[in-house]
């Protein structure tokens, strides 16, 4: 059963790998992602990040990321997903988000991750916003995500 | 009355993150962007660019959609989460 949780409050790799590990018992495969608050804005010369505040659309986000499990678990066969995007201020250094795909095999377990952080980054309804000590401003989304989400989207001829 | 909400920078434009407005205002989210530009001409911009959504009761929805007395309109501008 996929889990997916947006909260204030950190989480515990290893717990959450455990739980796939010790899932439906026939998987050969785990992948696992994390993304961290980094600590260089590229944005701004020698600034260095303090804060990023992720904000969401409560009720949304978590129907959003829903919709994006059940196509992943659509277009692989996957047995297990998690799936958890931390809100609220974080530091450098801090854990923003996971996304763990338990399958038969890796190929599978790969390309859903990587299906799923690409379809994070543009699609979920988080907005994150960068405090610098000398002021805050809301990021842009990269061309480069967008090109990353780009080529999951399926040949017209597919449908 | 409508809940509108303004997510990310569109929240500062718009000095709060939520408003209420009567149906009267707009009776679809382009009409109650025309409205929400009057009285804010910054935010009218930035609600007109291109890559700016819109939800309507939680899902994504056209600028023409009719909107009922109750509904809850959220402008999104471009995400960047994950």
């Amino acid at each position: 059963m996929a889990v997916i949780r947006i909260q204030p409050d950190d989480f515990d790799v290893a717990a959450e790998y455990d739980r796939l590990r010790h899932g439906a018992g026939r998987s050969g495969a785990i992948v696992t992602f994390t993304g961290l608050v980094r600590d260089f804005n590229s944005g701004d010369d020698n600034a260095s990040v303090q804060t990023l505040t992720l904000q969401h659309y409560p009720g949304m986000t978590e129907k959003l990321l829903g919709d994006i499990v059940t196509e992943a678990q659509q277009r692989w066969q996957i047995d297990d997903v998690t799936v958890i995007h931390r809100v609220g201020t974080l530091r450098p250094g801090d854990q923003i988000v996971l996304v763990a795909v338990a399958s038969g095999h890796r190929r599978e377990a790969f390309e859903a991750a990587e299906f799923l952080m690409d379809y994070l980054k543009t699609r979920a309804t988080l907005w994150k916003k960068v405090g610098t000590g000398e002021s805050e401003q809301w990021l842009a989304m990269k061309d480069s995500d967008r090109r990353a989400a780009e080529r999951w989207r399926k040949p017209e001829s597919d449908k | 009355m409508l809940k509108i909400l303004f997510f990310g920078a569109l929240g500062d434009k718009a000095g709060s993150e939520s408003k209420s407005l009567e149906l009267a205002s707009g009776n679809t989210p382009e009409a109650l962007r025309e409205t929400l530009a009057r009285d804010n001409p910054e935010l009218g911009w930035a609600l007109a660019e291109p890559q700016v959504m819109v939800a309507v009761n939680q899902a994504l929805a056209d600028w023409q959609t009719p909107l009922a007395d109750g509904d809850e309109v959220a402008f999104l501008p471009p995400v960047t989460g994950g």
